[in-house]
């Protein structure tokens, strides 16, 4: 042992086991500070499934944890979707359900009873630790500099773009998902460097494991095959390249066939034919190679590039051909709608109804990713240093991943890893260079350029052609240690804030404050699905626009017609219908559907902004598609084109139902005359509408959850007009014919 | 408008019925049949559209009031107007013995100025169809269908679409877009001189194409430009710029989901300074072999990060008015 404690303490540090341990510890925080950031919600409100599609999953998990996996399976659901119903379990992703219930089975088997919700709620910050890991794995390959991983296993950790799909209680299929995504990229880089078959399996595995958990999965599924592409078109084709991509995509797509969501879509629809095509292409390489070998010749090259793009270029033509016949399904609607940006605007009105799918402006880049934005670019200009594979990698998922997340809000989400991993090879390169102790001396470097300077490099960047000398003076180092120190300190504060601020509200709960400042927690949503669960017929069903069929599913118990699960937009467009008609017209239709209960959301008296007045207009939309004559959206603005909720506003939204069920009864709350919407700011008509096949069931404490009851048809064989007007006290209006004056026909 | 389409009609009946009395409704489809069949759509005008749409009739007329004169500036009537006539065109020609029993025309405004005024209409253009009002067709009500131009101008499918949707048990002769030969021999021609001129220029262009200078220039601009929110112009057609009300110039669109051209350039702009500091610090800087060049570069770029990114919080500060973190200067 060394007597001076101080030459001791400076030691540590410098063995290699020393520097793995405080390696795995520095991770294990990290992954820490990664768990601990996502649990605002849980400790501002509690232990709740947040959102909308949350409610699903976490509902099939119950299904998973109660009935087994076969019954899973084999999942038929006649609660959702009624009459039609779901076969569950043919049409999700099982990969969360299934993690979710393992983790359950295991803690069990340990003896350690932990509730499912519990599981549920912690899954994505769990997964998020794992994600830093990954993100650490994958930047070490990138660069020999050990604490770029450690950098990006921080931003990963912290960066809001990630966080906002994986706060405690959001348990979606990003929750896992990101942690698989990164993974895979990692054992794709590592199979493609050592030309490892083992690795290139293991790839293959993890994309599995992705293809079950999230429809994401086509990123990895086009991401892979354009970085062979361009690795080819580059000239460095060799049998590395050729292990490790035909591994992962035998192994990889055989995997993604045996989830019955996905079955024979990678060989029928255009989002997995890059993958084909480059495995093809990848044959003909291979094999034109062998014939090289065999008969060597100076034009082969020639031969080799002229056979292989007329091959290629054959395929594309058969891929059209076949397209265009019909062989193969086109371009599935969300993916169309990234290449064609228009096209979701006129022809799925349903897809461009979902607010994730909206282009991203630029503040929600820097609100997600703060500085790192403007260190993503210095990190891939980095990587055009050396230009290895694994490096052409972060310049095409780079380049892939911000055009994607600048056309669809979500997709942010797939580029926060690869920014994440440039941003930290690029700190790490500033902090390697300032932070080092040691100074040059100005002779030496100078006679080390005059002699370097004459061996021009012809490849590389132009501004690399010098060699490095390294920062003199410690003034300078010290000033940028400090600026990058509050950089970084500042990106913490931020993403803490956005964290904190933005991300962690689970949506069903709403927290307002109090004049004194004290929270006030609103909690309408769970009193009404409450009452559902209390109060009505085990099935009811429900009518409810489709944002609330997962909750009503997960928290009321109850059939619906509707849910989040968007796959019959014929269906919903009737719920539309019904929403935008007449009474009159609405009522066949949800007999029709043994309707028992509808229920809206109404902000009006809240100042609540996501409610369905605010939506209304995609029901009208959507609706609008499937029966253009009988719904059209130009009715419901006045005639100067403004979309208007008081006295002004037009017949057919005054009749539609959707606006009488919002404001029925709304102006007994206040002094006549005086009824005021405070979301949309506009005083409401001193009468406000009548309902006649409707009867208020349950309103909420503070409006937002309206509920009402179907009437059954009238007892006495009257229409429900002129019963309601009986009860209501008119009198049964003398059917007199109108007397004009005459007119004779002359047709 | 409901009303003064009806009130129109009545007077149709009225005052202009003694003209149409002189052909019957047979005699007026033959005219306007035959009419189409040599050039599709009929132009009409005032007289001729009174004829053509009186009642009692036994077919169906779709009527464009347009306003083709370039002094209205209606950019959407001539968006629509080779659309329009394709459809008339390809109706016709497909239905030779008039079995669909309908009639297309155009009313231009030059030539119709009553019909609009008679119609109170204040736009253009607008698509009627007048449903026969006798014979096996007839609709309950006389009243033309009016089809308002609401999402921009249409596709002629989309009319088509439109039109076949109220003509029931009906012959609806598909639309034949002709086959835009200038087109493919311009394109062909377009391909073949590119192939060549890049066969010629080939042993100049590739050390372009193997520069990997080049490369990470064409990268790192796309980067910037996806992520400063190109993509959102883009798909969205938001405005350059726009006034702050008081005759000024205001750069930054209020609001965390609005921004305007010039905004998302400002700020790829910025982007790309911070970027290239800290490239230049990163590589540039440590191979400067001269101490004092060295320090003056390094003070510089380290000065422009620092003040940049002071300016870039405090624009987004501006965006998102609750945000509390600023850098000196820009507080």
């Amino acid at each position: 042992m060394s007597a001076d404690p101080l030459q001791g303490l400076a030691s540590v540090g410098k063995g290699q086991s020393t520097r793995s341990l405080l390696r795995v510890i520095i991770l294990a925080l990290i992954a820490g500070a990664a768990i601990s950031s996502r649990l605002f919600s849980v400790i501002r409100f509690e232990s709740i499934i947040h959102e909308f599609d949350p409610w699903f999953n976490f509902r099939a998990t119950k299904y998973l944890v109660a009935n087994g996996f076969y019954n899973f399976w084999d999942w038929f659901d006649d609660r959702t979707w009624h009459p039609l119903g779901r076969v569950t379990g043919g049409t999700l992703y099982p990969g969360l359900m299934v993690t979710s219930g393992v983790i359950y089975h295991a803690l069990r088997a340990l003896t350690i009873p932990v509730d499912i919700r519990n599981i549920c709620v912690l899954l994505a910050p769990g997964f998020s630790g794992l994600t830093a890991w990954a993100a650490y794995l994958l930047t070490n390959e990138m660069t020999p500099s050990s604490s770029a991983g450690l950098l990006a296993a921080l931003f990963m950790g912290i960066a809001p773009g990630y966080i906002s799909r994986s706060v405690a209680g959001s348990y979606d299929n990003e929750a896992i998902a990101i942690f698989l995504l990164v993974f895979t990229f990692y054992l794709w880089i590592k199979a493609l460097k050592q030309g490892s078959m083992l690795w290139g399996a293991l790839c293959a595995l993890f994309y599995g494991y992705m293809v079950a958990s999230w429809g994401g999965y086509a990123f990895i599924t086009c991401l892979l095959p354009l970085h062979a592409f361009v690795l080819i078109c580059m000239g460095r084709y060799g049998t590395r390249l050729y292990v490790a991509y035909t591994t992962w995509y035998a192994l990889g797509t055989l995997a993604s066939m045996q989830i019955p969501f996905v079955g024979f879509l990678p060989v029928k629809t255009s989002e997995h034919m890059p993958a084909l095509g480059i495995f093809g292409f990848l044959q003909l390489l291979a094999f034109l190679d062998y014939v090289r070998s065999a008969i060597p010749s100076r034009q082969f090259q020639t031969f080799l590039w002229l056979f292989a793009g007329g091959t290629f270029g054959l395929g594309l033509l058969g891929l059209v051909i076949a397209t265009s016949a019909g062989f193969i399904a086109p371009w599935s609607g969300r993916f169309y709608s990234l290449w064609d940006t228009g096209y979701a605007k006129i022809h799925i009105p349903i897809i461009a109804s979902v607010s994730e799918h909206q282009p991203t402006a630029w503040p929600a880049f820097f609100f997600d990713l703060n500085m790192l934005i403007w260190l993503f670019p210095v990190g891939v200009y980095l990587c055009f240093q050396q230009l290895a594979d694994e490096h052409v990698f972060i310049v095409v998922y780079a380049l892939f991943g911000s055009y994607f997340a600048g056309v669809m809000v979500r997709l942010m989400l797939t580029l926060t890893p690869v920014v994440c991993v440039a941003a930290a090879m690029a700190v790490s390169a500033l902090l390697d260079t300032y932070l080092s102790a040691k100074s040059p001396e100005p002779q030496e470097a100078q006679a080390a350029e005059s002699s370097e300077g004459k061996k021009a490099t012809k490849s590389g960047l132009r501004s690399t052609s010098k060699p490095v000398v390294g920062v003199y003076g410690l003034w300078g180092k010290s000033m940028m240690v400090s600026a990058l120190a509050v950089y970084l300190l500042v990106f913490v504060l931020h993403c803490t804030w956005v964290t904190s601020n933005a991300y962690s509200s689970p949506s069903v709960v709403l927290a307002s404050r109090m004049p004194d400042g004290s929270q006030h927690i609103i909690d309408d949503y769970r009193e009404a699905y409450q009452w559902l669960r209390q109060n009505t017929h085990e099935d009811a069903k429900i009518m409810s626009w489709w944002d609330y069929g997962y909750q009503i599913g997960g928290m009321a118990d109850r059939p619906t017609l509707v849910d989040n699960n968007t796959w019959n937009n014929t269906h919903i467009a009737t719920v539309g219908k019904a929403m935008s008609s007449r009474e009159e017209v609405s009522y066949p239709i949800m007999r029709q559907h043994e309707v028992d209960y509808v229920l809206v959301v109404f902000g009006g008296l809240l100042g609540y902004s996501g409610d369905d007045i605010n939506k209304f207009l995609w029901m009208v939309r959507i609706a609008e598609g499937i029966w253009p004559d009988e719904v059209s959206e130009r009715a419901f603005f006045t005639p100067r084109g403004e979309y208007r909720v008081d006295g002004e506003a037009t017949e057919t939204m005054k009749n539609s139902l959707m606006y009488k069920m919002s404001y029925y009864n709304y102006n007994n709350l206040f002094p006549p005359g005086q009824a005021v919407d405070r979301m949309r700011g506009a005083r409401l008509p001193e009468v406000g509408p009548t309902l006649n096949t409707l009867e208020e069931a349950f309103t909420s404490e503070n409006w937002i959850i309206r509920i009402y009851k179907v009437k059954d048809l009238d007892n006495l064989g009257r229409d429900h007009a002129s019963a309601a007007a009986f009860d209501r006290g008119h009198k049964k209006k003398k059917v007199t014919k109108k007397r004009g004056p005459r007119v004779l026909r002359v047709d | 408008m409901r009303l003064l389409t009806t009130l129109l009609s009545l007077t149709l009946l009225g005052a202009p019925g003694s003209l149409a009395a002189k052909k019957s409704a047979e005699e007026r489809f033959q005219l306007y049949h035959s009419k189409a069949l040599s050039s599709a759509p009929v132009k009409l005008g005032d007289s001729a559209y009174r004829e053509l749409t009186s009642t009692p009739r036994d077919y169906t007329v779709a009527v464009l009031l347009t306003a083709m004169d370039s002094r209205y500036g209606c950019q959407l009537c001539r968006e629509f107007q080779p659309e329009w006539e394709l459809l008339a065109r390809s109706w016709t020609n497909g239905d030779k013995q008039g079995e669909s029993r309908t009639v297309f025309g155009t009313l231009d405004f030059t030539d119709g100025r009553d019909v609009f005024m008679s119609l109170g209409l204040q736009t253009a253009p607008v698509l009627m169809l007048f449903p026969p009002t006798v014979g096996p067709h007839a609709a309950v009500s006389s009243d033309p269908i009016r089809y308002d131009f609401t999402s921009g101008a249409q596709a002629a499918e989309q009319v088509h679409s439109w039109i076949a949707r109220h003509l029931p048990d009906r012959p609806h002769p598909p639309i034949k877009r002709p086959i835009n030969w200038m087109r493919w021999i311009s394109t062909f021609v377009v391909l073949s001189g590119g192939l060549t001129a890049s066969y010629v220029a080939w042993p100049y262009v590739l050390p372009v194409i193997q520069n990997r200078t080049v490369w990470a220039a064409v990268t790192l601009i796309s980067i910037l430009l996806f992520t400063s929110g190109h993509m959102f112009n883009h798909i969205r057609n938001v405005p350059y710029v726009a006034g702050d009300g008081r005759g000024g110039i205001s750069y930054f669109a209020n609001g965390f989901q609005n921004q305007y051209g010039l905004e998302t350039q400002i700020v790829a702009a910025m982007y790309g300074v911070l970027a290239l500091s800290g490239i230049s610090l990163a590589i540039k800087v440590p191979r400067m072999s001269d101490p004092k060049t060295q320090g003056v570069a390094l003070l510089a770029w380290g000065g422009i990060l620092f003040v940049v990114y002071s300016l870039l919080l405090s624009i987004f500060r501006q965006k998102n008015p609750g945000y509390p973190f600023s850098l000196p200067p820009f507080m």
